[in-house]
């Protein structure tokens, strides 16, 4: 291949997909130098309407967490009348892990369940002397997958259960566990509901907030497509800026939550005594916070891109 | 190099701006577009550069039939042809360095590349010195020839410059005049539309009349 190229017109320094990046980025920061008005009331929106948004999945997550935590106590346990033989111990172990709803299965056994007892009786030993591990019946300590544990789950699981020879009596979780999950999956919903009501507000404030941007600059774009810019050259750099836009104001928005968490939400919970079990809130997990991140950038990019179809006619 | 078989074209259902029009300008020609208020003018320009598209009729130019063009291809048309606007369309918040410079960065050029053209026409064009101001600082003629500037500064095939003189006085007038026929010299294609008498009266132009949409009259005026 050679490479001398008839050197008819100016060397093109702006071809190829890294010239061509630099040049539209350049290009887009000094759109923000040149509209810092515009640029900082997008930002702000972007930044205000990820705060709102981040704080809903804090408050969501934590509700969750707690959810979890209390759920966790429902638990079916199902007793023997005799300490079955290890081979029908693995019959109905299996038998139980294939019923659906089933997350995790413990045996335990006589002598463990005594163990447990008199660890229970710390410092009261006396008390069980001479009694023998028989009087505690072996059992199977099952709990449940989260979709399982609100009221009625838990019935058609244990109606389910009791069909499985050998299991002779079974005690399930506490009552107002359950309806609390049954309530828990009714918030859920609203939560997703009310979750996805705001991401489509947010949606639509910020593509409108960016349409200012686009819009203050028609002239440039009217311009650009008169001049003999392909779609894609004009394009390009307003499209980054949406997403310079949306990094700086999700960037934004997470400094704030910290600042937030840490001035004073973290111990909000002990203040509501929210949850008694746990110091307070729980901070958004990682992903979460990257979720906020690439999403605010993501938002940036598709706000501008249906504002500009308004405006670009070639 | 511009060929229009029986154009007609209505922006409103019945309100036609031209109407059976049958041009022919070849390749180096330097035409005068006339004709009163409202004849078309501006409208037979647009349909030129892509920006409209005839409502029945052919259009050719630079062997590009317009009405058959893929919107893809509009600004590969586009490149070649220089337009002066009858209002300008400078950005008010560029420099006329800028604003000149946008013709070139649109094909890819470099910054330097791009740095040394702008300034070699802007010297020609008497602007070396308003290099950094912006366009609302400058006098109606001086904007005028930042316009002219952007849209020579690629040496396109074709330039179309629509009532280029507007509010100019006689100077003005006549150094606009001398840029048009340079570029004509170095051979591109010219197309002025205006209803300026004087600058009809000043050379042996082709001049086309424009009557409401219809050709009126086409010949060279002798003086
Ligand atoms: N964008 C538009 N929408 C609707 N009608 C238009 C539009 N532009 C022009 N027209 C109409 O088309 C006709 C021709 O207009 P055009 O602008 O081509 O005239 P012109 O010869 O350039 O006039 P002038 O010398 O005043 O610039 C006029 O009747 C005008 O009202
Ligand atoms: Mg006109």
């Amino acid at each position: 291949m050679s490479r001398n190229k008839p050197a008819k017109r100016a060397r093109l320094a702006n071809e190829g997909v890294p010239g061509r990046l630099k040049y539209f980025t350049a290009r887009a920061v000094a759109n923000i130098r040149q509209n810092v008005f515009v640029n900082v009331v997008t930002v702000g929106t972007i930044t205000l309407a990820l705060l709102i948004l981040s704080l809903f999945l804090l408050v969501f997550v934590n509700l969750e967490g707690l959810a979890d935590n209390w759920s966790k106590r429902v638990q079916v346990t199902a007793y023997f009348d005799q300490e079955p033989s290890p081979q029908e111990l693995g019959t109905i172990r299996a038998g139980i892990q294939s019923l659906p709803g089933t997350a995790q299965v413990v045996y335990v056994s006589k002598e463990e369940a005594v163990t447990r007892f008199r660890a229970r009786l710390k410092g009261q030993e006396s008390l069980l002397e001479g009694v023998s591990a028989d009087i505690l019946p072996a059992s199977f300590e099952i709990s449940l997958k989260r979709e399982s544990r609100d009221s009625e789950a838990v019935e058609a699981y244990v109606a389910r259960l009791k069909r499985i020879p050998g299991v002779a009596e079974m005690q399930y979780g506490e009552e107002w566990v359950r309806r609390f999950n049954t309530f828990m999956n009714f918030m859920r919903l609203v939560g997703a509901l009310l979750g996805g009501f705001l991401l489509l507000a947010v949606v639509f404030i910020v593509s409108n907030t960016i349409k200012l941007t686009i819009y203050s600059r028609k002239e440039e774009l009217e311009l650009l497509g008169l001049v003999g810019a392909t779609r894609m050259f004009i394009k390009a750099p307003f499209l980054i800026e949406g997403v310079i836009q949306g990094a700086a104001g999700s960037l934004l928005a997470l400094v704030i939550l910290c600042a937030c968490y840490f001035g004073f939400l973290h111990n909000a919970g002990n203040f509501l005594s929210f949850n008694p079990a746990d110091t307070g809130l729980s901070f958004l997990p990682a992903g979460y916070l990257a979720g906020i991140f690439f999403g605010g950038m993501l938002l940036g990019f598709l706000g501008s891109m249906t504002s500009l179809k308004r405006f670009i006619s070639i | 190099m511009i060929q229009l078989h029986n154009v007609f074209m209505s922006y409103q259902r019945d309100a036609t701006a031209l109407n059976g029009v049958t041009l022919h300008i070849p390749k180096g020609d330097f035409v005068f577009l006339t004709g009163a208020s409202g004849a078309g003018k501006s409208t037979l320009l647009r349909l030129l550069y892509g920006a409209l598209k005839p409502t029945r009729g052919q259009v050719v130019v630079d062997g590009q039939n317009i009405s058959r063009l893929p919107p893809g291809q509009i600004p590969y048309l586009r490149r070649g042809i220089g337009v002066v606007f009858q209002d300008f369309k400078l950005l008010p918040n560029r420099t006329v360095l800028e604003n000149v410079a946008i013709t070139l960065e649109v094909l890819g050029w470099g910054k330097k590349d791009i740095g040394k053209k702008v300034f070699h026409i802007l010297r020609q064009m008497g602007l070396e010195h308003k290099i950094n101001a912006t366009p609302l600082r400058l006098s109606g003629g001086e904007q005028q020839r930042v316009a002219l500037a952007r849209a020579l500064v690629n040496d396109p095939r074709i330039l179309l410059a629509d009532e280029p003189t507007g509010n100019l006085d006689e100077e003005n007038k006549a150094q606009i005049l001398n840029f048009f026929k340079e570029a004509n010299i170095r051979g591109t294609t010219v197309v002025v539309a205006t209803h300026d008498r004087r600058l009809l009266e000043n050379g042996h132009r082709r001049v086309v009349v424009l009557d409401k949409g219809a050709i009126a009259e086409d010949g060279d005026v002798q003086k």
